[in-house]
Protein backbone atom coordinates (compact mmCIF):
# COMPACT_ATOMS: atom_id res chain seq x y z
CA UNK A 1 0.00 0.00 0.00
CA UNK A 2 1.12 3.52 -0.91
CA UNK A 3 2.45 5.53 1.77
CA UNK A 4 1.62 9.12 2.00
CA UNK A 5 3.61 9.89 5.19
CA UNK A 6 6.96 7.78 6.55
CA UNK A 7 8.68 8.52 9.78
CA UNK A 8 12.11 6.98 10.25
CA UNK A 9 13.81 6.86 13.73
CA UNK A 10 12.58 9.89 14.49
CA UNK A 11 14.20 11.80 17.85
CA UNK A 12 13.70 15.27 19.35
CA UNK A 13 16.00 15.97 22.58
CA UNK A 14 16.00 18.72 24.25
CA UNK A 15 18.97 19.22 25.86
CA UNK A 16 19.49 16.16 27.62
CA UNK A 17 15.84 14.98 28.03
CA UNK A 18 15.15 13.05 24.96
CA UNK A 19 11.00 13.84 24.15
CA UNK A 20 11.14 11.29 20.95
CA UNK A 21 12.93 8.93 20.68
CA UNK A 22 13.65 7.05 17.26
CA UNK A 23 10.10 6.14 16.34
CA UNK A 24 9.25 4.71 13.14
CA UNK A 25 5.56 4.59 11.23
CA UNK A 26 4.13 4.87 8.35
CA UNK A 27 0.89 6.42 7.39
CA UNK A 28 -0.85 4.66 3.98
CA UNK A 29 -3.16 6.15 1.62
CA UNK A 30 -6.87 6.44 3.19
CA UNK A 31 -6.01 5.30 6.41
CA UNK A 32 -6.91 7.23 9.69
CA UNK A 33 -4.08 6.41 12.27
CA UNK A 34 -4.53 7.02 16.04
CA UNK A 35 -1.69 8.44 17.49
CA UNK A 36 -2.25 8.36 21.35
CA UNK A 37 -0.38 8.45 24.40
CA UNK A 38 -0.27 10.05 27.90
CA UNK A 39 0.14 13.85 28.29
CA UNK A 40 3.73 14.78 27.98
CA UNK A 41 4.37 11.28 26.02
CA UNK A 42 5.74 13.15 22.52
CA UNK A 43 2.83 13.64 20.65
CA UNK A 44 3.09 17.08 20.14
CA UNK A 45 6.40 17.55 20.04
CA UNK A 46 6.30 14.64 16.89
CA UNK A 47 3.31 16.25 14.97
CA UNK A 48 5.55 19.59 15.61
CA UNK A 49 8.59 17.93 13.62
CA UNK A 50 5.85 16.74 10.70
CA UNK A 51 4.86 20.20 10.34
CA UNK A 52 8.23 21.53 10.19
CA UNK A 53 7.94 23.82 13.28
CA UNK A 54 9.96 22.36 15.55
CA UNK A 55 13.77 20.42 14.30
CA UNK A 56 14.66 17.12 14.69
CA UNK A 57 17.62 15.84 16.05
CA UNK A 58 17.62 12.74 13.39
CA UNK A 59 16.05 10.68 11.70
CA UNK A 60 14.03 10.92 8.56
CA UNK A 61 10.47 12.40 7.51
CA UNK A 62 8.94 11.54 3.93
CA UNK A 63 5.65 12.91 2.62
CA UNK A 64 4.77 10.93 -1.02
CA UNK A 65 7.97 9.52 -0.80
CA UNK A 66 9.84 12.87 -0.46
CA UNK A 67 12.49 14.30 1.92
CA UNK A 68 10.52 16.55 3.71
CA UNK A 69 13.54 19.08 4.64
CA UNK A 70 14.47 19.15 1.14
CA UNK A 71 11.22 19.74 -0.40
CA UNK A 72 9.30 21.60 2.55
CA UNK A 73 6.63 23.55 0.76
CA UNK A 74 6.18 21.46 -1.85
CA UNK A 75 4.83 18.51 0.65
CA UNK A 76 2.95 21.34 3.17
CA UNK A 77 1.53 22.01 0.01
CA UNK A 78 -0.19 18.67 0.12
CA UNK A 79 -0.68 18.66 3.87
CA UNK A 80 -2.80 20.11 6.06
CA UNK A 81 -3.54 20.66 9.82
CA UNK A 82 -6.47 20.87 12.36
CA UNK A 83 -6.18 21.55 15.92
CA UNK A 84 -8.28 22.82 18.40
CA UNK A 85 -5.64 24.24 19.98
CA UNK A 86 -4.51 26.53 16.95
CA UNK A 87 -7.28 29.07 15.88
CA UNK A 88 -7.00 31.25 12.79
CA UNK A 89 -6.78 35.49 13.21
CA UNK A 90 -9.49 36.45 15.44
CA UNK A 91 -9.43 39.90 14.02
CA UNK A 92 -10.23 39.20 11.36
CA UNK A 93 -13.77 37.58 9.45
CA UNK A 94 -13.62 33.87 8.59
CA UNK A 95 -14.24 34.88 4.66
CA UNK A 96 -10.63 36.89 5.09
CA UNK A 97 -9.20 34.45 6.77
CA UNK A 98 -10.01 31.42 4.61
CA UNK A 99 -9.25 33.98 1.68
CA UNK A 100 -5.70 34.32 3.09
CA UNK A 101 -4.96 30.50 3.52
CA UNK A 102 -6.66 29.82 0.13
CA UNK A 103 -4.10 32.33 -1.36
CA UNK A 104 -1.42 31.07 0.65
CA UNK A 105 -2.13 27.74 -0.81
CA UNK A 106 -2.14 28.71 -4.01
CA UNK A 107 -5.93 27.61 -4.32
CA UNK A 108 -7.57 28.30 -7.75
CA UNK A 109 -10.88 30.01 -7.70
CA UNK A 110 -10.56 30.63 -4.42
CA UNK A 111 -13.81 32.31 -3.64
CA UNK A 112 -15.61 29.18 -5.44
CA UNK A 113 -13.67 27.09 -2.90
CA UNK A 114 -14.31 28.75 0.18
CA UNK A 115 -18.07 28.57 -1.04
CA UNK A 116 -18.04 24.98 -1.55
CA UNK A 117 -16.46 23.96 1.79
CA UNK A 118 -18.88 26.56 3.73
CA UNK A 119 -21.76 25.12 2.42
CA UNK A 120 -20.33 21.35 3.17
CA UNK A 121 -20.03 22.61 6.90
CA UNK A 122 -22.95 24.89 7.30
CA UNK A 123 -21.46 27.70 7.98
CA UNK A 124 -22.21 30.23 5.70
CA UNK A 125 -23.74 32.31 7.86
CA UNK A 126 -20.69 32.94 9.66
CA UNK A 127 -18.61 33.83 7.00
CA UNK A 128 -18.89 37.92 7.81
CA UNK A 129 -17.86 37.52 11.45
CA UNK A 130 -14.84 38.00 13.15
CA UNK A 131 -13.26 34.70 14.11
CA UNK A 132 -12.90 35.60 17.69
CA UNK A 133 -16.53 35.78 18.20
CA UNK A 134 -17.58 32.23 17.13
CA UNK A 135 -18.52 29.47 19.33
CA UNK A 136 -15.98 26.71 19.96
CA UNK A 137 -18.12 24.32 17.72
CA UNK A 138 -18.12 26.95 14.92
CA UNK A 139 -14.10 27.64 15.16
CA UNK A 140 -14.19 23.69 14.94
CA UNK A 141 -15.42 23.82 11.72
CA UNK A 142 -13.95 26.91 10.37
CA UNK A 143 -10.95 25.14 11.31
CA UNK A 144 -11.46 22.58 9.93
CA UNK A 145 -12.52 24.33 6.75
CA UNK A 146 -9.07 25.89 6.57
CA UNK A 147 -7.50 22.08 6.74
CA UNK A 148 -9.46 21.81 3.72
CA UNK A 149 -8.80 24.05 1.66
CA UNK A 150 -6.20 22.95 -0.56
CA UNK A 151 -7.40 19.87 -1.01
CA UNK A 152 -5.19 17.99 1.01
CA UNK A 153 -4.33 14.68 0.58
CA UNK A 154 -3.08 14.11 4.40
CA UNK A 155 -4.21 16.09 7.59
CA UNK A 156 -2.76 16.10 11.40
CA UNK A 157 -5.75 16.38 13.98
CA UNK A 158 -4.55 17.04 16.94
CA UNK A 159 -7.09 17.29 19.22
CA UNK A 160 -9.89 18.57 17.06
CA UNK A 161 -12.73 17.66 19.30
CA UNK A 162 -11.17 18.82 22.20
CA UNK A 163 -13.58 21.27 24.38
CA UNK A 164 -16.38 20.72 22.34
CA UNK A 165 -20.06 19.14 23.53
CA UNK A 166 -20.92 15.70 22.71
CA UNK A 167 -23.30 16.73 19.95
CA UNK A 168 -21.23 18.93 18.50
CA UNK A 169 -18.30 16.55 19.17
CA UNK A 170 -20.62 13.89 17.34
CA UNK A 171 -21.15 15.93 14.42
CA UNK A 172 -17.55 16.95 14.01
CA UNK A 173 -16.48 13.23 13.95
CA UNK A 174 -19.46 12.26 11.07
CA UNK A 175 -18.28 15.30 9.23
CA UNK A 176 -14.35 13.92 9.41
CA UNK A 177 -15.80 10.00 8.39
CA UNK A 178 -17.88 11.61 5.40
CA UNK A 179 -14.26 13.35 4.60
CA UNK A 180 -12.42 10.17 4.60
CA UNK A 181 -14.85 8.49 2.58
CA UNK A 182 -15.65 10.83 -0.32
CA UNK A 183 -12.11 12.24 -0.35
CA UNK A 184 -9.97 9.51 0.59
CA UNK A 185 -8.02 11.56 2.89
CA UNK A 186 -5.28 10.21 5.08
CA UNK A 187 -5.47 11.09 8.85
CA UNK A 188 -3.04 11.21 11.50
CA UNK A 189 -5.31 11.59 14.23
CA UNK A 190 -4.61 12.39 17.91
CA UNK A 191 -7.44 12.49 20.88
CA UNK A 192 -7.61 11.47 24.46
CA UNK A 193 -11.17 10.15 23.95
CA UNK A 194 -10.84 6.32 23.32
CA UNK A 195 -14.28 5.91 21.67
CA UNK A 196 -13.34 8.60 18.94
CA UNK A 197 -10.58 6.93 18.27
CA UNK A 198 -11.82 3.52 18.02
CA UNK A 199 -14.92 4.86 16.21
CA UNK A 200 -12.89 6.66 13.17
CA UNK A 201 -8.81 4.71 13.85
CA UNK A 202 -8.00 2.12 11.09
CA UNK A 203 -4.75 1.48 13.32
CA UNK A 204 -3.41 3.16 16.54
CA UNK A 205 0.14 3.89 17.45
CA UNK A 206 0.88 4.57 21.51
CA UNK A 207 3.48 6.31 22.37
CA UNK A 208 5.16 6.51 25.69
CA UNK A 209 7.96 8.24 27.39
CA UNK A 210 9.13 9.28 23.43
CA UNK A 211 8.77 5.36 22.26
CA UNK A 212 5.79 3.13 20.48
CA UNK A 213 4.65 0.96 22.94
CA UNK A 214 2.14 -0.30 21.10
CA UNK A 215 1.00 -0.45 17.42
CA UNK A 216 -2.31 -1.98 15.98
CA UNK A 217 -5.56 -1.94 15.14
CA UNK A 218 -7.99 -0.86 18.17
CA UNK A 219 -9.54 -4.28 17.91
CA UNK A 220 -6.32 -6.13 17.70
CA UNK A 221 -4.75 -3.99 20.69
CA UNK A 222 -7.63 -4.78 23.42
CA UNK A 223 -7.23 -8.14 22.37
CA UNK A 224 -3.52 -8.38 23.57
CA UNK A 225 -5.69 -7.72 27.12
CA UNK A 226 -6.57 -11.10 27.79
CA UNK A 227 -8.68 -10.29 30.70
CA UNK A 228 -12.51 -10.05 29.90
CA UNK A 229 -15.03 -9.11 33.02
CA UNK A 230 -17.71 -11.42 33.46
CA UNK A 231 -20.47 -10.14 35.86
CA UNK A 232 -23.33 -13.17 36.91
CA UNK A 233 -26.03 -12.19 39.04
CA UNK A 234 -27.70 -15.71 40.29
CA UNK A 235 -30.82 -17.53 42.67
CA UNK A 236 -28.86 -20.09 45.44
CA UNK A 237 -26.66 -22.31 45.07
CA UNK A 238 -23.65 -20.08 45.72
CA UNK A 239 -21.40 -22.78 47.79
CA UNK A 240 -22.23 -24.95 44.60
CA UNK A 241 -21.04 -22.35 42.17
CA UNK A 242 -17.26 -21.00 44.64
CA UNK A 243 -16.88 -25.02 44.73
CA UNK A 244 -17.07 -24.76 40.43
CA UNK A 245 -14.79 -21.86 40.36
CA UNK A 246 -12.12 -23.08 42.30
CA UNK A 247 -12.06 -26.21 40.97
CA UNK A 248 -11.64 -24.51 37.93
CA UNK A 249 -9.16 -22.15 39.01
CA UNK A 250 -10.92 -18.90 38.60
CA UNK A 251 -10.13 -16.13 40.89
CA UNK A 252 -13.16 -14.06 41.83
CA UNK A 253 -14.66 -11.46 43.78
CA UNK A 254 -18.21 -11.59 45.60
CA UNK A 255 -20.02 -7.97 45.16
CA UNK A 256 -22.98 -9.22 47.25
CA UNK A 257 -24.53 -12.49 48.50
CA UNK A 258 -26.08 -12.89 44.57
CA UNK A 259 -23.27 -11.24 42.33
CA UNK A 260 -19.60 -12.60 41.37
CA UNK A 261 -17.13 -10.66 39.19
CA UNK A 262 -14.59 -12.81 37.45
CA UNK A 263 -11.51 -11.61 35.84
CA UNK A 264 -10.93 -14.51 32.60
CA UNK A 265 -9.77 -14.79 29.43
CA UNK A 266 -13.10 -14.01 26.70
CA UNK A 267 -12.60 -17.54 25.39
CA UNK A 268 -13.42 -18.96 28.75
CA UNK A 269 -16.84 -17.43 29.14
CA UNK A 270 -19.39 -20.04 27.30
CA UNK A 271 -17.11 -22.85 29.21
CA UNK A 272 -17.46 -21.51 32.55
CA UNK A 273 -20.81 -20.11 32.05
CA UNK A 274 -21.96 -23.75 30.71
CA UNK A 275 -20.12 -25.11 33.85
CA UNK A 276 -21.94 -23.12 36.18
CA UNK A 277 -25.45 -24.16 34.50
CA UNK A 278 -24.39 -27.99 35.12
CA UNK A 279 -23.52 -27.25 38.72
CA UNK A 280 -27.12 -26.51 38.85
CA UNK A 281 -27.01 -22.86 39.69
CA UNK A 282 -29.82 -20.85 38.53
CA UNK A 283 -27.93 -17.82 36.94
CA UNK A 284 -30.61 -14.93 36.42
CA UNK A 285 -28.01 -11.99 34.58
CA UNK A 286 -25.02 -12.33 33.04
CA UNK A 287 -22.75 -9.05 32.01
CA UNK A 288 -19.98 -9.23 30.12
CA UNK A 289 -17.02 -6.28 29.89
CA UNK A 290 -14.74 -6.88 27.10
CA UNK A 291 -11.54 -4.51 27.52
CA UNK A 292 -11.65 -1.21 25.65
CA UNK A 293 -8.99 0.87 24.22
CA UNK A 294 -8.71 3.18 27.15
CA UNK A 295 -7.58 0.15 29.31
CA UNK A 296 -4.98 0.01 27.02
CA UNK A 297 -4.20 3.59 27.67
CA UNK A 298 -4.51 3.28 31.21
CA UNK A 299 -2.42 0.17 31.57
CA UNK A 300 0.57 2.42 29.53
CA UNK A 301 -0.06 5.65 30.80
CA UNK A 302 0.13 3.94 34.68
CA UNK A 303 3.20 2.48 33.73
CA UNK A 304 2.54 -1.83 33.08
CA UNK A 305 3.54 -3.63 31.28
CA UNK A 306 1.87 -3.85 27.90
CA UNK A 307 1.88 -7.30 25.71
CA UNK A 308 3.51 -6.71 22.38
CA UNK B 1 9.49 32.39 -4.09
CA UNK B 2 6.14 33.34 -4.68
CA UNK B 3 4.10 36.31 -5.20
CA UNK B 4 1.14 34.90 -4.28
CA UNK B 5 2.01 33.71 -0.92
CA UNK B 6 3.73 37.71 -0.39
CA UNK B 7 0.56 39.25 -1.32
CA UNK B 8 -1.41 36.70 1.04
CA UNK B 9 0.64 38.21 3.90
CA UNK B 10 0.50 41.61 3.00
CA UNK B 11 -3.41 41.38 2.39
CA UNK B 12 -3.83 39.47 5.92
CA UNK B 13 -2.33 42.97 7.35
CA UNK B 14 -4.57 44.98 5.47
CA UNK B 15 -7.22 42.95 7.02
CA UNK B 16 -6.03 42.93 10.45
CA UNK B 17 -5.23 46.76 9.92
CA UNK B 18 -8.60 47.67 8.56
CA UNK B 19 -10.71 45.69 11.52
CA UNK B 20 -8.11 46.74 14.48
CA UNK B 21 -8.60 49.60 16.63
CA UNK B 22 -5.11 49.26 18.21
CA UNK B 23 -3.79 49.51 14.89
CA UNK B 24 -5.38 52.61 14.00
CA UNK B 25 -4.50 54.08 17.63
CA UNK B 26 -0.84 53.02 17.06
CA UNK B 27 -0.57 54.28 13.79
CA UNK B 28 -2.75 56.78 12.58
CA UNK B 29 -4.19 58.36 15.68
CA UNK B 30 -0.48 58.31 17.84
CA UNK B 31 0.76 60.03 14.00
CA UNK B 32 -1.91 62.43 13.48
CA UNK B 33 -1.88 63.96 17.34
CA UNK B 34 1.92 63.84 17.38
CA UNK B 35 2.22 65.73 14.25
CA UNK B 36 -0.62 68.25 15.97
CA UNK B 37 1.63 69.27 19.08
CA UNK B 38 4.62 69.11 17.59
CA UNK B 39 3.35 71.67 14.98
CA UNK B 40 2.31 73.86 17.76
CA UNK B 41 5.15 73.55 19.79
CA UNK B 42 6.85 74.50 16.60
CA UNK B 43 4.64 77.84 16.34
CA UNK B 44 5.42 78.70 19.97
CA UNK B 45 9.16 78.21 19.50
CA UNK B 46 9.39 79.70 15.62
CA UNK B 47 7.95 83.27 17.94
CA UNK B 48 11.33 83.14 19.81
CA UNK B 49 14.02 81.15 18.35
CA UNK B 50 13.37 81.66 14.70
CA UNK B 51 11.41 79.48 12.24
CA UNK B 52 14.09 77.12 10.86
CA UNK B 53 14.57 76.46 14.83
CA UNK B 54 10.63 75.26 14.71
CA UNK B 55 10.81 73.61 10.92
CA UNK B 56 14.07 71.62 12.01
CA UNK B 57 11.71 69.94 15.01
CA UNK B 58 8.70 69.04 12.06
CA UNK B 59 11.39 67.62 9.69
CA UNK B 60 12.60 65.53 12.60
CA UNK B 61 9.46 64.41 13.47
CA UNK B 62 7.76 63.50 9.97
CA UNK B 63 11.20 61.40 9.13
CA UNK B 64 10.89 59.82 12.58
CA UNK B 65 7.48 58.36 12.44
CA UNK B 66 9.04 56.29 8.86
CA UNK B 67 11.19 54.68 10.92
CA UNK B 68 8.72 54.25 14.52
CA UNK B 69 5.70 53.16 11.84
CA UNK B 70 8.15 50.74 9.79
CA UNK B 71 9.23 48.82 12.83
CA UNK B 72 6.36 48.91 13.96
CA UNK B 73 4.42 46.65 10.94
CA UNK B 74 7.54 44.55 11.17
CA UNK B 75 7.82 43.60 14.86
CA UNK B 76 4.13 44.20 15.81
CA UNK B 77 2.68 42.46 12.62
CA UNK B 78 3.85 38.68 13.79
CA UNK B 79 2.93 39.77 17.24
CA UNK B 80 -1.19 39.83 16.05
CA UNK B 81 -0.68 36.39 14.42
CA UNK B 82 0.83 35.00 17.80
CA UNK B 83 -1.95 36.52 20.21
CA UNK B 84 -4.60 34.67 18.26
CA UNK B 85 -2.10 31.39 17.71
CA UNK B 86 -2.62 31.74 14.36
CA UNK B 87 1.44 32.32 13.50
CA UNK B 88 1.97 28.31 13.16
CA UNK B 89 -0.91 27.68 11.07
CA UNK B 90 0.66 30.68 8.79
CA UNK B 91 4.05 28.43 8.55
CA UNK B 92 2.30 25.15 8.28
CA UNK B 93 1.08 26.56 4.82
CA UNK B 94 4.18 26.53 1.85
CA UNK B 95 5.01 30.01 3.28
CA UNK B 96 8.64 30.58 3.33
CA UNK B 97 10.25 32.98 5.47
CA UNK B 98 12.00 34.47 2.64
CA UNK B 99 8.67 35.62 1.64
CA UNK B 100 6.61 36.02 4.78
CA UNK B 101 10.17 38.54 5.52
CA UNK B 102 9.54 40.31 2.47
CA UNK B 103 5.38 40.73 2.62
CA UNK B 104 5.76 42.41 6.28
CA UNK B 105 8.56 44.68 4.60
CA UNK B 106 6.38 45.58 1.83
CA UNK B 107 3.70 46.38 4.40
CA UNK B 108 5.45 48.91 6.47
CA UNK B 109 6.69 50.71 3.23
CA UNK B 110 3.10 51.16 2.67
CA UNK B 111 1.82 51.94 6.44
CA UNK B 112 4.47 54.22 6.93
CA UNK B 113 4.41 55.91 3.30
CA UNK B 114 0.76 56.77 3.68
CA UNK B 115 1.09 57.88 7.48
CA UNK B 116 4.55 60.20 5.90
CA UNK B 117 1.47 61.21 3.20
CA UNK B 118 -0.79 62.20 5.41
CA UNK B 119 1.21 64.38 8.05
CA UNK B 120 3.31 65.71 5.65
CA UNK B 121 0.03 67.07 4.14
CA UNK B 122 -1.37 68.12 7.79
CA UNK B 123 1.76 69.82 8.22
CA UNK B 124 1.37 71.79 5.02
CA UNK B 125 -2.56 72.69 5.68
CA UNK B 126 -1.85 73.47 9.23
CA UNK B 127 1.34 74.70 9.55
CA UNK B 128 2.31 76.00 6.22
CA UNK B 129 5.82 73.83 6.92
CA UNK B 130 6.42 71.89 3.27
CA UNK B 131 9.12 69.15 3.72
CA UNK B 132 8.70 68.62 -0.26
CA UNK B 133 10.38 71.75 -0.52
CA UNK B 134 14.00 69.30 0.91
CA UNK B 135 13.56 67.94 -2.53
CA UNK B 136 11.99 64.75 -3.87
CA UNK B 137 15.23 62.88 -4.99
CA UNK B 138 16.59 64.23 -1.26
CA UNK B 139 13.19 62.16 0.28
CA UNK B 140 13.36 59.33 -1.63
CA UNK B 141 17.32 58.99 -0.02
CA UNK B 142 15.70 59.62 3.29
CA UNK B 143 12.76 57.34 3.19
CA UNK B 144 14.67 54.16 1.78
CA UNK B 145 17.94 54.84 4.10
CA UNK B 146 15.05 54.95 7.46
CA UNK B 147 13.24 52.05 6.05
CA UNK B 148 15.95 50.03 5.54
CA UNK B 149 16.97 50.79 8.95
CA UNK B 150 13.94 50.23 10.52
CA UNK B 151 13.38 46.86 8.65
CA UNK B 152 16.77 45.59 10.51
CA UNK B 153 15.77 46.73 13.67
CA UNK B 154 12.09 44.78 13.08
CA UNK B 155 14.08 41.80 11.94
CA UNK B 156 15.93 41.81 14.82
CA UNK B 157 13.43 42.37 17.12
CA UNK B 158 10.91 39.83 15.37
CA UNK B 159 13.92 37.03 15.90
CA UNK B 160 13.91 38.17 19.56
CA UNK B 161 10.14 37.54 19.92
CA UNK B 162 10.69 34.14 17.85
CA UNK B 163 13.07 33.00 20.31
CA UNK B 164 12.08 34.27 23.52
CA UNK B 165 8.03 34.24 23.15
CA UNK B 166 5.67 37.22 24.11
CA UNK B 167 6.83 37.44 27.50
CA UNK B 168 9.58 39.74 25.70
CA UNK B 169 6.80 41.55 23.78
CA UNK B 170 7.07 45.19 25.07
CA UNK B 171 10.40 45.04 23.18
CA UNK B 172 8.29 45.46 19.61
CA UNK B 173 7.24 48.89 20.76
CA UNK B 174 9.04 50.18 23.26
CA UNK B 175 13.17 49.80 21.68
CA UNK B 176 12.53 51.82 18.88
CA UNK B 177 13.01 54.66 21.18
CA UNK B 178 16.49 54.39 22.33
CA UNK B 179 16.93 55.30 18.90
CA UNK B 180 15.39 58.97 19.00
CA UNK B 181 18.17 60.46 20.98
CA UNK B 182 21.02 58.19 19.98
CA UNK B 183 20.22 58.89 15.81
CA UNK B 184 19.30 62.82 16.84
CA UNK B 185 16.47 63.22 15.63
CA UNK B 186 15.14 66.44 16.68
CA UNK B 187 18.45 68.09 17.47
CA UNK B 188 22.18 68.44 15.80
CA UNK B 189 24.47 65.74 16.19
CA UNK B 190 26.95 68.22 17.54
CA UNK B 191 24.60 68.75 20.80
CA UNK B 192 25.03 65.28 21.83
CA UNK B 193 28.14 64.65 24.52
CA UNK B 194 31.00 63.86 22.14
CA UNK B 195 31.10 60.18 23.08
CA UNK B 196 27.36 59.94 22.26
CA UNK B 197 28.15 61.74 18.79
CA UNK B 198 30.47 59.16 17.94
CA UNK B 199 27.91 55.94 18.49
CA UNK B 200 25.29 58.08 16.96
CA UNK B 201 27.46 58.20 13.63
CA UNK B 202 27.04 54.27 13.85
CA UNK B 203 23.86 54.45 12.87
CA UNK B 204 22.64 55.21 9.23
CA UNK B 205 19.27 57.62 10.68
CA UNK B 206 21.98 59.65 11.97
CA UNK B 207 23.41 60.80 8.86
CA UNK B 208 19.28 60.74 6.71
CA UNK B 209 18.76 63.69 9.67
CA UNK B 210 21.28 65.35 9.86
CA UNK B 211 21.26 66.06 5.78
CA UNK B 212 18.28 66.95 6.49
CA UNK B 213 18.79 69.24 8.14
CA UNK B 214 21.53 70.56 5.74
CA UNK B 215 19.01 70.46 3.15
CA UNK B 216 16.77 73.02 4.27
CA UNK B 217 18.78 75.57 3.66
CA UNK B 218 19.34 74.23 0.17
CA UNK B 219 17.82 71.66 -1.43
CA UNK B 220 21.46 69.94 -2.55
CA UNK B 221 21.97 66.62 -1.99
CA UNK B 222 24.83 65.54 0.74
CA UNK B 223 25.73 62.20 -1.25
CA UNK B 224 28.46 61.44 0.99
CA UNK B 225 26.16 60.85 4.20
CA UNK B 226 23.35 59.17 1.90
CA UNK B 227 26.47 56.64 0.75
CA UNK B 228 27.42 55.98 4.61
CA UNK B 229 23.80 55.66 5.46
CA UNK B 230 23.71 53.16 2.77
CA UNK B 231 26.60 51.60 3.81
CA UNK B 232 26.15 50.75 7.12
CA UNK B 233 22.53 50.69 6.43
CA UNK B 234 23.41 47.59 4.19
CA UNK B 235 26.10 45.64 6.88
CA UNK B 236 23.13 46.36 9.84
CA UNK B 237 20.41 44.47 7.31
CA UNK B 238 22.51 41.51 6.32
CA UNK B 239 23.44 41.30 10.46
CA UNK B 240 19.69 41.31 11.34
CA UNK B 241 19.00 38.50 8.74
CA UNK B 242 21.95 36.66 9.94
CA UNK B 243 20.36 37.01 13.69
CA UNK B 244 17.15 36.14 12.73
CA UNK B 245 17.84 33.24 11.14
CA UNK B 246 20.31 32.04 14.14
CA UNK B 247 17.38 33.30 16.41
CA UNK B 248 14.26 31.34 14.26
CA UNK B 249 16.44 28.21 13.75
CA UNK B 250 16.98 28.07 17.80
CA UNK B 251 13.35 28.78 18.49
CA UNK B 252 12.32 26.14 16.37
CA UNK B 253 15.37 23.86 18.07
CA UNK B 254 14.14 24.57 21.29
CA UNK B 255 10.30 23.98 20.38
CA UNK B 256 9.92 27.75 21.62
CA UNK B 257 8.18 28.15 18.14
CA UNK B 258 5.30 26.27 18.65
CA UNK B 259 5.19 27.03 22.58
CA UNK B 260 5.30 30.79 21.69
CA UNK B 261 1.28 30.36 21.07
CA UNK B 262 0.42 27.44 23.58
Amino acid sequence: MENILEVKDLVKNYGQFCAVDKISFNVPKGKVIGFLGPNGAGKTTTIHMLLGIALSNGGEIKYFGRDFYKNKSACLQRINFASSFNTLQGRISVYENLLVFAKLYAVKNPKQKIANLVKYFEVEDLLDQRFWDLSAGQKTRVNLIKSLINDPELILMDEPTASLDPDIADKTLSLIEDLRKSKKLSILYTSHNMNEITRICDEVIFIDHGKIVAQDTPLGLTKRLSKSTLRLTFEDKKNALEKFLKAENQKFTKINKNTVVIKLNEKEIPKIIFGISQAGVWITDIEVEKPTLEDVFLQIARGKKYVH
Amino acid sequence: MSIERIKAVILQELFITKRSLEVIMDLFFFSVVSILVFGLVSVFISQSAGVRTAQLLLIGLLLWEIIRITQYSMSVGALWNIWSRNLSNMFIAPLTLAEYMIAQMISGIIKSLFIFLLISTITILIFHFNIFNLGLLNLAFFFMNLTIFSWSLGIVLLGVIFRFGTRIQALAWGTVFIFQPLTAAFFPVKILPSFLQNIAYLFPPTYVFEAARGALSNQSINWQYMLISLLENLIYFAASLWFFNLMFKKSKQTGQFSRNEG
